[in-house]
């Protein structure tokens, strides 16, 4: 695919894109095989374990969770930014995981469900390349001990010293949570055909990723009424991902999974979100051919 | 069987998923290449491709197999370039590249500077931009580099960061009341290196510029200094440079000195030869005193990043 080439070349990022046709299997890659960081995509992988054991009868998704607002799992959205505890049942901390990525919730859901069982579940379920390697506050200590600062204002402010971004193990796709962009669309594939999980739970999982509120990313490259744009999107400093599964109203149903890495050590760049939505369309317009 | 072959053609149906587009970039008819996929298969006793439809498609194992099978061609490939070089009696040679606005003094006092620290060693200079110079450096097709960041250089190790003050070049006859602004420029085009060369570098120079109050009209890339000169002498564009000296020009510093221009070698991670490090040493010592850079230091005041949620961490 010359032309997504291009449309990364052009937002100055290294991308990798996998797109599938869900019906007829067809598909475009671009080093969809490569091993890429997933960041809060991870929360895909946290949301069908979550389900899977929920289906299984291991845990009660409408069980309760206290969450005191002491030694919250940092992040700038839902839960993780509240000041007062907070009371609700686990499938709610899943919506919040889901729709504002809320890192709070999402470390909750882990440890409920575990994350060996997510790892397991990953693996019973093919994706042999997709490796979970810790939760949000673990991931948060990481990134601030390999950058030697107190706190992430001042590694965004820093990042752009000598050897600081090949310090930071989380950017590294060997040695932190990682997938490939063709097993997060297989995953995607799964959920979207009730192979997941049980129907009911995969008609939930699709619903939650039908209502993230982010429109810079995957979004963003749809700009249709008629066109259902699902996704979970991820973000660590120079990295912005996405996937998700855009739906036509002619049936037509593509998963895309976009991994973008920016040699600017900028926070705000409006043109490596957008690039995720203009290559996804280019991919899903090929495959509409 | 001819493995390396077999796997090249392995990786080209791989890519094209079509046997006439593949055939067409080895150049080769397309029999002989399903032969070849063929034999392949046979040799590893799977199947590599489902062509049971009209359309080709990898199998599982063809997947699997297909990073190894590339992993396997950049190697012998390696191994070639490095029998190309030995045969060629260059490995007393060090390929470096120098980005090409460098300016000729500075050139020349770093080929001086480096033959008389390492009078036994060629050096062989190239002048490639920093894409180029990071392509180059990771083929191994090129041993050091002098490049500009920011840039992706994930295989690569860097040398001691310079930075050099970035300044307007106007028309001499312009007049300049006062310190220059960033926003004193605004209404006039820019005139700077393509974007390709250095994509990094060019664009976060346009987002400082846009933060600043200053959006050019039209930016118009050269890759030639002295055809940027003449835009800017017909005071049909000003150009955002390190400092300049040029009959009907003037050199002005911006308040606040928000742009600069970062700089330092850089080599394969993996290879620690010591002309390398000699190399690094001189050239930078040689850009300090030359070319106007000062080492950036650690503590160089931090950026100020206001967060946002739809940036934050781990949205």
């Amino acid at each position: 695919m010359r032309r997504v080439e291009e449309a990364f070349r052009d937002a100055g990022v290294t991308g990798w894109l996998h797109a599938v046709d869900l019906d007829s299997g067809r598909e475009v890659s671009v080093r969809g095989d490569e091993p890429v960081v997933l960041a809060s995509v991870y929360k895909v992988p946290v949301l069908v374990a979550f389900h899977r054991q929920a289906a299984a009868g291991l845990l009660d998704r409408t069980a309760p969770v206290t969450l005191r607002p002491d030694g919250r799992t940092a992040g700038p959205t839902g839960i993780s930014a509240m000041l007062d505890e907070v009371r609700m049942s686990l499938r709610d901390l899943a919506l919040l995981m889901m729709t504002v990525s809320d890192n709070a919730a999402a470390d909750a859901v882990l440890a409920r469900v575990g994350l060996d069982a997510v790892n397991k579940a990953m693996a019973d379920l093919g994706l042999s390349r997709t490796h979970i390697a810790y939760d949000g506050r673990d991931l948060h200590a990481t990134l601030l001990e390999d950058g030697g600062v107190a706190d992430l204002g001042e590694l965004w402010g820093r990042l752009d010293e000598p050897g600081m971004l090949a310090r930071l193990r989380v950017l590294d796709p060997a040695r932190t949570t990682r997938s490939t962009p063709r097993e997060m669309t297989r995953l995607l594939a799964m959920v979207w055909n009730d192979e997941a999980a049980p129907p009911e739970d995969c008609a939930q999982m699709r619903r939650m990723m039908g209502l993230q509120v982010w429109p810079h990313r995957l979004s963003s490259g749809f700009p249709y009424d008629d066109v259902r744009v699902s996704g979970k999107t991820g973000t660590l400093p120079t990295l912005r991902n996405e996937i998700g599964v855009v739906e036509y109203p002619d049936g037509g149903r593509y998963a895309v999974a976009v991994f973008t890495r920016s040699p600017l050590p900028l926070a705000v760049l409006p043109q490596a979100d957008a690039v995720i939505g203009t290559a996804a369309r280019l991919a899903v317009g090929e495959l509409r051919r | 069987m001819n493995l390396v072959g077999h796997l090249n053609a392995f990786v080209a149906v791989a890519e094209e998923l079509h046997f006439g587009r593949a055939a067409e970039r080895l150049g080769m008819a397309q029999p002989p290449l399903s032969q070849r996929i063929q034999r392949l298969e046979r040799e590893l006793g799977v199947r590599l491709f489902d062509r049971s439809s009209r359309r080709v498609e990898l199998t599982a194992a063809g997947r699997m197999l297909l990073e190894e099978a590339r992993d396997i061609l950049e190697r012998v490939e390696r191994v070639h370039t490095l029998a190309e070089r030995a045969r060629l009696g260059e490995t007393g040679a060090l390929r470096a590249g120098l980005p090409p606005d460098l300016g000729g003094s500075v050139v020349a006092a770093l080929i001086s500077a480096f033959r008389d620290r390492r009078p036994e060693v060629r050096l062989d200079l190239r002048e490639i931009g920093t894409t180029g110079q990071a392509q180059a450096l990771t083929d191994g097709t090129l041993d050091v580099g002098v490049l500009r960041h920011p840039c992706d250089g994930r295989a690569l190790a860097f040398g001691p960061m310079l930075a050099q003050r970035i300044g307007a070049l106007l028309p001499a006859d312009r007049p300049v009341d006062g310190p220059l602004h960033v926003a004193d420029l605004a209404g006039d085009d820019l005139v700077t290196t393509p974007r390709e060369e250095a994509p990094g570098p060019f664009d976060e120079m346009l987002a400082v510029c846009r933060r600043h109050g200053y959006d050019p009209p039209n930016v118009h890339e050269a890759r030639n200094t002295q055809f940027a000169l003449g835009l800017v002498l017909a005071g049909t564009a000003v150009a955002l440079t390190p400092r300049v000296q040029a009959p009907g020009v003037t050199w002005h510093p911006l308040a606040g000195d928000p742009l600069n221009q970062r700089v330092s070698c850089a080599w394969r991670r993996d290879d620690d030869s010591p002309d390398i490090a000699a190399f690094t040493e001189t050239a930078t010592a040689v850009l300090c005193a030359e070319a106007d850079m000062t080492p950036l230091s650690p503590s160089s005041p931090t950026r100020r990043v206001v967060p946002r949620p739809a940036f934050g961490f781990l949205a």
